[in-house]
């Protein structure tokens, strides 16, 4: 393994992220590299998180845009501040200001409100984390958009002329597959695909992120929630939730499962009612009974 | 070889399995893998994947290919090493995967590249003869396939656009235009909401009790692709197929004959619940979405348990914004939603409707467009 990537993964474990070495590898190459990295996964699997460990890392400031389904330019790039914009016109009339050059102050920089894409192609010491998240909840059309300011990370303002980035930012983009992303896009982009975490991995997570937790009970929930995916579940558990009810059995003083808590608690995992009906009671104890006897014997 | 020829070679043992890896993708690959360690198996594997944008259905394959590749660096190897010659990456010398990833290709391209290794298209739709329907019957069905095509899916994005009608004030370009007039308002700029693009799902049985029905669901199948450029096909029966890559605008009269040459001899019974099960598994995350019509075509008629069905028409239905079934039985007086399949799916399905000839889809457009 690269040193520099083995360095990456240690200093995420030390920010409190458990980063398999595919994870440090796509940081390591989307940094050297200068692109993009697209992360998808199921919900949960801490692909958000990524990008928030990495600001941190680099002592960057983290600037998100939230993807939702009509999201446009004004909203992701830039807007004029028309109220502001208004007051000034008016007075300029007043003051006798001749139409032209009122027109030259109202469209300058100062009356520009800068949308979080032009946030970070404009910082001015230092390359910014720019996160793009939930990217398939955009329209395709946004997406086009994207790929224009994503491959020369400058944008063109009609009043005010072309605007080009003083540092790229380092661009993640998630996405929670309910649709599917546009090969341009992809192309544009490195890969990553986080799957739920192991059973090791989920074990050092709950001990990273749920101090009260014992060896015993993280080991007994990473154990159950292993077999829980493994049912045909509408929506699988992600290593959020495994962390919700961790500190929920810690909370409950609880150092080991019973089948009596993990019923009453299993609206940390379980969020849709399907699949709640889906996990008659008998077949809960056989998942608690299971993972009791793995753990303890491992 | 050099690390180019390799990537190159191994890219297009992907493309010949039917994974997509574009000439930018290798381009990625090399630069990403001079940034790698060699020498190290999971580190190797994790940058290709990463470089070369190996989705999550495709990952088996790329598995599968990445073994292969580096077992044979191995053994070039150890053979050099047995000679004494310079230790190397093992990317740095196999030999062994052009030869082995070409035969295993040729095996599979024979049979198509498809999703389901061992079943064309061509294989899941009997052979049926066009000639039964008249140029002017199948003119005149496509309009009104068209036309259902655009009713089934359509609807209003959430996207403002601007307009001269009614809508919301736009403030914006009302501002922008009072610039003119000295800051005056005179005229509101308005906004709508856009007409989206239609996007659907259809899944089609083609089993042996559809038989009869094949030749005017291929037409059905051809308009709605035309109708929607952003229409998934799959065709099932025992085994689901996508159909997709081979159904284009442009070779419509190509894939047509391509479809009802067929394949002698064959017949097939259905599974449905696990067709609509390998669907949920393999595609359901990434195509259908809030915005999808899911639309299957069958009669219903399952010989296997249905349980899976039942779960897979929920998994589809809490994801989709609506599901047609359409059902050329229903065309039938004769026919009641009996048939255990049919039953199972009935609670997930939001329009249930006949689709035995083209009255009964003319009668399906006004239904839609009102829904």
């Amino acid at each position: 393994m690269r040193p520099e990537i083995r360095a990456i993964g240690e200093a995420m474990e030390r920010q409190g992220y458990i980063a398999e070495p595919a994870i440090a590898t796509a940081l390591y190459l989307s940094t050297e590299m200068g692109k993009p990295l697209l992360i998808e996964g199921d919900a949960g699997v801490g692909k958000t998180e990524i990008a928030k460990v990495l600001a941190r890392l680099l002592g960057r400031p983290l600037i998100r845009l939230q993807c939702y389904e009509g999201l446009d330019v004004h909203t992701a790039l830039y807007e004029w501040d028309y109220p502001r914009q208004m007051l000034r016109l008016r007075m300029a009339g007043e003051q006798g200001l001749d139409p032209e050059s009122a027109e030259h102050v109202i469209f300058s920089r100062k009356y520009l409100l800068e949308r979080p894409l032009l946030q970070a192609i404009t910082q001015k010491d230092g390359p910014a984390i720019l996160l793009i998240d939930e990217i398939d909840r955009a329209d395709d059309g946004f997406e086009a958009f994207l790929l224009e300011v994503l491959s020369d990370f400058q944008v063109s303002i009609p009043e005010l002329g072309t605007i080009q980035a003083e540092h790229r930012p380092h661009v993640l983009l998630t996405s929670n597959r309910t649709r599917e992303i546009g090969d341009a896009l992809r192309r544009r982009c490195l890969y990553l695909f986080i799957e739920h975490p192991s059973f090791e991995k989920e074990v050092r997570i709950i001990r990273a992120r749920v101090p009260g937790a014992s060896e015993r009970l993280s080991a007994e929930i990473a154990r159950f929630l292993e077999s829980l995916r493994r049912r045909r579940l509408l929506k699988a558990p992600g290593v959020a939730e495994t962390i919700d009810w961790a500190q929920a059995l810690v909370r409950l003083h609880r150092d080991a499962l019973d089948a009596e808590t993990v019923e009453q608690t299993l609206g940390c995992l379980l969020k849709d009612r399907n699949d709640m009906v889906d996990l008659p009671a008998a077949e809960l104890a056989t998942l608690v009974d299971g993972a009791r006897g793995a753990a303890s014997i491992g | 070889m050099d690390l180019v020829a390799h990537v190159a070679v191994f890219s297009r043992a992907l493309r010949e399995r039917g994974v997509r890896a574009s000439l930018s993708d290798e381009a990625d690959a090399v630069a990403a893998l001079v940034l790698s360690d060699l020498m190290d198996r999971n580190e190797v594997r994790s940058t290709l994947k990463i470089a070369l944008k190996i989705r999550r259905r495709d990952a088996e394959t790329f598995d599968e290919l990445f073994a292969l590749l580096w077992a044979s660096g191995d053994a070039a190897r150890r053979g050099r090493e047995a000679k004494g010659s310079r230790r190397d990456g093992p990317l740095k010398n196999f030999g062994g995967l052009p030869g082995a990833a070409a035969a295993e290709t040729e095996r599979q391209s024979l049979e198509g590249p498809s999703d389901v290794v061992g079943y064309s298209p061509e294989a899941m739709l009997r052979k049926k003869p066009f000639d039964e329907c008249t140029e002017r019957d199948l003119a005149q069905m496509e309009r009104l396939l068209s036309r259902l095509a655009l009713a089934l899916a359509t609807r209003k994005s959430r996207r403002l656009v601007p307009t001269r009608g009614r809508g919301r004030v736009d403030p914006r370009r009302s501002l922008r235009r009072a610039v003119a007039t000295d800051g005056e308002i005179l005229r509101l700029a308005r906004r709508t909401r856009a007409i989206e693009e239609p996007r659907l799902v259809v899944l089609c049985d083609t089993s042996g009790s559809m038989d009869r029905h094949v030749r005017f669901l291929l037409a059905f199948l051809l308009s709605l692709k035309k109708a929607a450029r952003r229409t998934e096909l799959f065709a099932f029966n025992t085994s689901l197929v996508r159909l997709t890559p081979w159904v284009t605008p442009s070779k419509i009269a190509a894939t047509l004959d391509r479809m009802s040459a067929g394949v002698p001899g064959w017949s097939g019974g259905t599974q449905i619940g696990a067709c609509l099960a390998a669907f949920v598994e393999r595609y359901l995350d990434e195509m259908v979405g809030a915005s999808t019509v899911v639309v299957i075509v069958s009669d219903g008629l399952d010989r296997g348990d249905t349980g899976p069905l039942a779960a897979a028409m929920r998994a589809i239905h809490s994801r989709a914004r609506r599901v047609v079934w359409l059902n050329p039985l229903l065309g039938d007086p004769r026919y009641e939603p009996t048939a255990r399949g049919m039953a199972a799916a009935l609670p997930y399905v939001d329009v249930f409707a006949p689709a035995h000839n083209l009255e009964s889809l003319e009668k399906l457009v006004p239904r839609l467009s009102a829904a």
